[in-house]
């Protein structure tokens, strides 16, 4: 028949996929245990998901699967694929998660959120990201995507008594939907000219088609669209600000810094492993989308006053360098990309980190005001603060330096060069409101002299969050090259 | 193959133009005489307290989604008995893993009281 | 043979004929009714396609089940129209500037080039009597695409999990009985025996 039942059955297709079966064995778990735990003994559930993390991260990086020479494997008739780039992205993932849970548990206390579907929704969540990581079929992606998605919309509106998280949630919904059905239409005609899902399938007919078959550009426009979407480039970004703004912080933190990195292995997975061969015709796609997103996105941050609208267009601006990595479609190109993708992850994970430590009396530090005078109330998290927004300005020695350049050098590398000068000046231009909250932090007064509190985990966590910002910037040597050797 | 659908597709036809014909006649043949005490809403002799539309409880739809859940999951079931004598084992295992996905999610409901209704 | 194409453009022009109603009808209840006849349109493409399997489980599902839920949500929102009503008329120039723009985009690139319309494709091979659509996407679905399937299952437990997360709430003001516990009382429970001591009368 299809020649691949005794290939399902094979026990070396399930060592593949231990990562995401022991992600979802624990979901179940936590599910459970929830069931008959007291209320406040809800701190398990943290533990558990803080536990799910740490053994994800060691089943993934164990490493061995590899056959000699070979640097991709394959499971469930080459539906899912294991590489080094995958394995990179999800581990980080873990890493920005455990971090999410460590600044979400702080906030969802105060704001008597503490449930346990925060946690199983997010690895739900995390299931997605690595589906879609490991995707190498068309069904896979839409279904890993999905999987996200839906996960994403109910952590939106997990807090049901906001009115402002409801509306976010409706509006990240309809759209996504949208998208997602974008996304399913383009496959569609991909599927209707090449005849196969499979991505490497794809890739050979694509490459053999070329840019003279018009059903599969077609279907390509579409995906890019689906892509740019989840991404959230312009003009696809209308959902950001909102959903940024309007969902729990603790939420807003989760969405800002683990799928983006998601996004991006999907935008690898279906354009260049995929729709490879079609290199010149989704570079010129990307390319506006990049420019777009790094020029609306640095000048509509800069009107904002309220610092979770404000990090939403800086997001657009930083997956806009993040497209700006991928258009030359070189090795050195997507390593740049990811990198900046990685970057990303960390530093807002770090900013949103500052805006639930502010937060207090059920109250959420979303206005720019509430920064005002930080240096005096608590040096420590201004210096903090201010690493993470001079990393985001990309501020020499920072973290994010070494991404930007990466990225615009890779640009440069394949004589992109208009493009390059233009993500240069309007990164300087973004400049200026990242060094606006560094200035309302040190120059003037505070609104509150209230001290600071958090729980010791969360300041561990901050600290080290924001020391990673000079950290990597200073040893950055080796992330990179993690970066750059997943896509030889 | 087509060919045997050919008389739902009858059906279908006989079935529209009876439903058009008979409300056609009804409404070209019927007497209308409209007044204004006939068109107006009638509540008991009352003036209308509310809206004919008033909110459900949420509780429904709780309802409502888990059914379609489930009933998602029965279609499924479908191709797959169908196809079973030709997937032997490994298909009665794939399934297996697809209802132990469920099944725990109807723990889970149940546990949760989701199916009470209060 | 003209009669599935007649039967093809019958259904296609009552599919988008309903999916223009859906929008445009006051009441959002014949909305969701036109939805109905939208899906049962497509449907019925799909049966022409010969995929029964699609075309059952679109009724099924979405005309039996999601249609429901769509009533639900319509009568539950008891929402007023007028106000979105006003929306959509003041947007609708710059919608169908769009759309007319996007269409005329699409025919140009389909008609002009050429290489889209259905003369571009050989029509599929019309299958066996005994051909069973059904029985060949369970012999795909369970071993070819078994981990999007089980990933599908993922992802209908995610639902369940979203759908009581959000709209479970918990009355602790409702009374309610649990038949358990009503079993399982037992006298003592109920009854307190109270040995008192007799009276004894009272000397006047």
């Amino acid at each position: 028949m299809n020649g691949s039942l005794l290939d399902s059955v094979n026990i070396g297709n399930w060592m593949l996929i231990a990562p995401e079966l022991w992600v979802l064995t624990m979901t179940c778990v936590i599910l459970f245990v929830d069931l008959y735990i007291k209320e406040e003994r809800r701190g398990i559930i943290h533990l558990l998901g803080m536990i799910t993390l740490i053994f994800a991260a060691i089943i993934t990086l164990r490493g061995g699967y590899l056959e000699e020479g070979a640097t991709q494997a394959f499971a469930f008739n080459d539906t899912f694929v294991r590489d080094r780039m995958g394995d990179v992205l999800k581990a980080f993932s873990y890493l920005v998660l455990a971090g999410v849970y460590t600044y979400a548990k702080f906030y969802m206390r105060q704001f008597s959120l503490f449930r346990s579907d925060f946690y199983t929704l997010s690895l739900e969540a995390l299931l997605g990201i690595m589906l879609l990581i490991s995707a190498n079929n068309l069904v896979m992606v839409y279904l890993g995507l999905e999987l996200l998605a839906l996960a994403s919309y109910a952590l939106v509106a997990f807090d049901r008594g906001s009115q402002r998280a409801s509306e976010a949630a409706m509006k990240y919904f309809v759209l996504g939907s949208m998208a997602s059905g974008i996304l399913l239409y383009g496959m569609s005609m991909i599927y209707g000219a090449t005849g196969s899902l499979d991505l490497a399938e794809i890739s050979t007919a694509a490459a053999a088609a070329g840019s003279g078959d018009i059903i599969l550009l077609f279907g390509m426009v579409f995906l890019v669209v689906g892509i740019a979407f989840k991404l959230g480039v312009v003009p696809f970004h209308m959902w950001i600000p909102d959903v940024y703004h309007g969902a729990p912080a603790a939420v807003t933190l989760f969405i800002a810094a683990v799928p983006k990195m998601a996004a991006f292995a999907m935008a690898y997975r279906l354009l260049q492993s995929g729709l490879g061969g079609l290199h010149v015709d989704w570079m010129q796609m990307l390319a506006v989308l990049a420019v777009l997103s790094i020029m609306a996105g640095n000048l509509a941050a800069i009107a904002q006053t309220n610092i979770k609208r404000m990090l939403a267009y800086s997001t657009i601006s930083h997956m806009g360098f993040v497209l700006l990595g991928m258009l030359p479609g070189t090795a050195t190109g997507f390593g740049a990309a990811m990198y900046y993708v990685i970057v990303y992850s960390l530093m807002s994970a770090a900013a949103f980190g500052m805006v639930i430590l502010l937060s207090h009396h059920g109250v959420e530090a979303e206005k720019l005001d509430d920064f005002k005078g930080l240096n005096r109330r608590n040096p420590w998290y201004a210096a903090i603060m201010a690493m993470v927004m001079f990393s985001m300005a990309g501020v020499p020695i920072f973290v994010g330096f070494f991404a930007k350049w990466l990225v615009i050098k890779a640009a440069l590398d394949a004589g992109l060069m208009w493009l390059a000068l233009l993500a240069v000046i309007f990164s300087v231009v973004g400049a200026f409101y990242y060094l606006r909250v560094v200035k309302l932090m040190y120059f003037d007064e505070p609104l509150a002299e209230s001290s600071i509190e958090a729980p010791v985990d969360f300041r561990a966590a901050i600290s080290i969050n924001g020391i990673l910002m000079i950290g990597l910037g200073i040893f950055s040597s080796a992330l990179i090259s993690v970066c750059m050797s997943s896509f030889t | 193959m087509l060919a045997e659908y050919f008389p739902i597709l009858v059906f279908l036809g006989v079935s529209t133009m009876l439903g058009v014909v008979l409300l056609g006649l009804g409404s070209l043949l019927g007497p209308r005489r409209p007044s204004s005490e006939k068109l107006s809403p009638y509540e008991c002799g009352f003036e209308a307290f509310e809206d004919t539309r008033s909110k459900f409880d949420v509780r429904y739809y709780l309802v409502a989604i888990l059914f379609i859940i489930f009933d998602l999951e029965i279609a499924y079931f479908i191709p797959w008995a169908l196809a079973l004598d030709t997937l032997g084992t490994f298909g009665l295992f794939a399934m297996v893993i697809f209802v132990v996905e469920l099944v725990i999610g109807f723990f889970f409901v149940w546990k949760k009281g989701a199916l009470e209704w209060e | 043979m003209p009669i599935i194409e007649i039967t093809f453009y019958l259904f296609a022009a009552v599919l988008v004929g309903a999916a223009v109603m859906v929008i445009s009808v006051r009441n959002p209840v014949y909305a969701a009714l036109f939805l109905v006849l939208t899906f049962f349109s497509a449907a019925a493409l799909w049966l022409l396609l010969e995929v029964e399997f699609l075309a059952i489980v679109l009724v099924l599902v979405y005309v039996g089940a999601v249609m429901v839920l769509f009533l639900f949500v319509v009568m539950m929102l008891d929402i007023n129209l007028a106000p979105l009503k006003e929306g959509f008329i003041r947007y609708l120039p710059a919608a169908i500037t769009v759309a007319v723009v996007m269409a005329v985009e699409l025919m140009m690139v389909l008609w002009v080039r050429g290489k889209f319309g259905s003369e571009a494709f050989e029509s599929p091979v019309p299958h066996p009597p005994d051909y069973n659509n059904t029985k060949e996407v369970g012999e795909w679905l369970y071993t070819q695409y078994m981990l999007p399937f089980e990933v599908a299952g993922i992802i209908l437990l995610v639902a369940i999990i979203a759908a009581v997360a959000l709209t479970l709430r918990r009355r602790p003001e409702a009374k309610r009985q649990d038949p358990a516990r009503q079993v399982q009382v037992k006298r003592d429970d109920r009854i307190r025996m109270v040995k008192m001591k007799s009276e004894t009368k009272v000397e006047e």
